[in-house]
């Protein structure tokens, strides 16, 4: 066969603004888990009773470590690029929630994904997606392995999914401690965040 | 891993698809097909690729003749999932037969295939045979060689998807009679641009 460059079919990607009109329009099937993740449509996977364990605990433990003036998300949208709406599985956002009736934040101080095994590769491309939008401090807390892995300093690098990675991982054992970037007087033990 | 394969892709139902049309997210005329769920945007049309799809509707209504007709690069209905717009399908009766809803079982589909080869041999080969298209011809145009594809056949020990078992390559000096035109002859040649 002759050298000749393969087409690799390729989804119709969509932009932020419409995929809010699409939920606007009520196209999706109620109750569907979908993000848009680069001008892809990601189906979530169905919440196991660990996962959400998971989220719950890391969002208490969030709201007592940042204290007011911070909102603590749980799976709720960010606005994130004009390719982008994530629904993080926390999400630590600054102000109150009424600071985005009309508007999702399009930042978060913080970043939480709740990770099991199959979903290690999903969850890596999303930390590219986060280190493009220059998120400071994104957290992976990995069920499988009962570790908190800890990513910081975003840095270009064009192997990565979106071109961009975390400069800085840390895995940080279920009997240590953490504290957010944005609230570096606080003291977290991870194992305070595993169900 | 494919960007198409991956797992975690939203699938959308034909019902949804039709919904991004009627919205105007999608355009009739956009270069798009809903595949096993998938909505993914088409090989990119070069000339060679037109002339091809031109020559092969020609040759396949002069094989077919009265009771037949070919359309090409519309859609057809496969399943909930998959909507397809084969380059050439033959259906039978007339356009006027299909005011209401797009046919769902031509008699023939052709794909007219360039840097396109691998999707046309795989997952529209699956997608087709799963719908039980008894006749598959991909105008392989790299080579210049008809791939003739026949017997849909289920997933079993010997095979991990829908696919065809019998799939017969032949060259331009080759002639082929379609399952559902048995007494006509079809000139490879007369099918390459």
């Amino acid at each position: 066969m002759r050298a000749m460059a393969s087409y690799e079919p390729r989804t119709r990607r969509f932009t932020r603004a419409e995929y809010e009109r699409l939920i606007d329009l009520g196209v999706f099937q109620p109750g569907e888990a979908i993000e848009l993740i680069g001008g892809e449509l990601m189906v979530a996977e169905p919440q196991g009773a660990t996962h959400y364990t998971a989220i719950r605990k890391t969002a208490k433990a969030l709201e007592a470590a940042f204290g007011p003036g911070w909102d603590v998300r749980t799976e709720g949208p960010i606005g994130l690029d004009h390719e982008s709406e994530p629904e993080p599985d926390v999400a630590v956002v600054p102000g109150a929630p009424d600071d985005y009736a009309r508007a999702h934040p399009s930042r978060s101080a913080l970043t939480v994904e709740v990770a099991e095994s199959s979903l290690v590769l999903d969850r890596q491309r999303k930390g590219s997606l986060y280190a493009r939008a220059g998120l400071p401090d994104y957290w992976m807390l990995n069920l499988v392995d009962r570790v908190l892995e800890v990513y910081r300093e975003p840095a270009p690098d064009s192997a990565a999914p979106f071109g961009w990675r975390c400069g800085r991982s840390q895995v940080i054992d279920a009997s240590a401690r953490v504290a957010p970037l944005a609230a570096p007087g606080s003291s977290i033990l991870v194992s305070q965040l595993l169900p | 891993m494919k960007q198409a394969e991956r797992p975690g892709l939203h699938r959308w139902t034909r019902h949804e698809y039709q919904r991004l049309i009627d919205h105007g997210f999608l355009d009739e005329d956009d270069p798009i097909e809903l595949l096993d769920g998938l909505v993914l945007v088409k090989e990119p049309q070069h000339s060679l690729h037109r002339t091809a799809v031109l020559l092969v509707a020609k040759a396949v209504e002069r094989a077919f003749g009265e009771g037949w007709f070919v359309q090409t690069q519309s859609p057809i209905v496969l399943d909930d999932r998959s909507e397809p717009e084969p380059d050439v399908c033959v259906v039978r009766g007339s356009p006027r037969d299909y005011v209401d809803a797009h046919p769902t079982r031509p008699a023939l589909i052709i794909e007219v295939a360039q840097s396109g080869l691998r999707l046309a041999r795989g997952r529209k080969a699956a997608a087709y045979a799963r719908s039980r298209i008894a006749d598959y011809w991909i105008v392989n145009l790299i080579d210049r060689v008809l791939e003739v594809h026949r017997e849909p056949a289920r997933p079993g020990p010997a095979r991990r998807h829908w696919g065809y078992a019998a799939i017969e390559t032949l060259g331009a000096d080759a002639t082929i009679t379609p399952l559902a035109a048995p007494s006509a002859d079809v000139r490879v040649v007369d099918l390459l641009p």
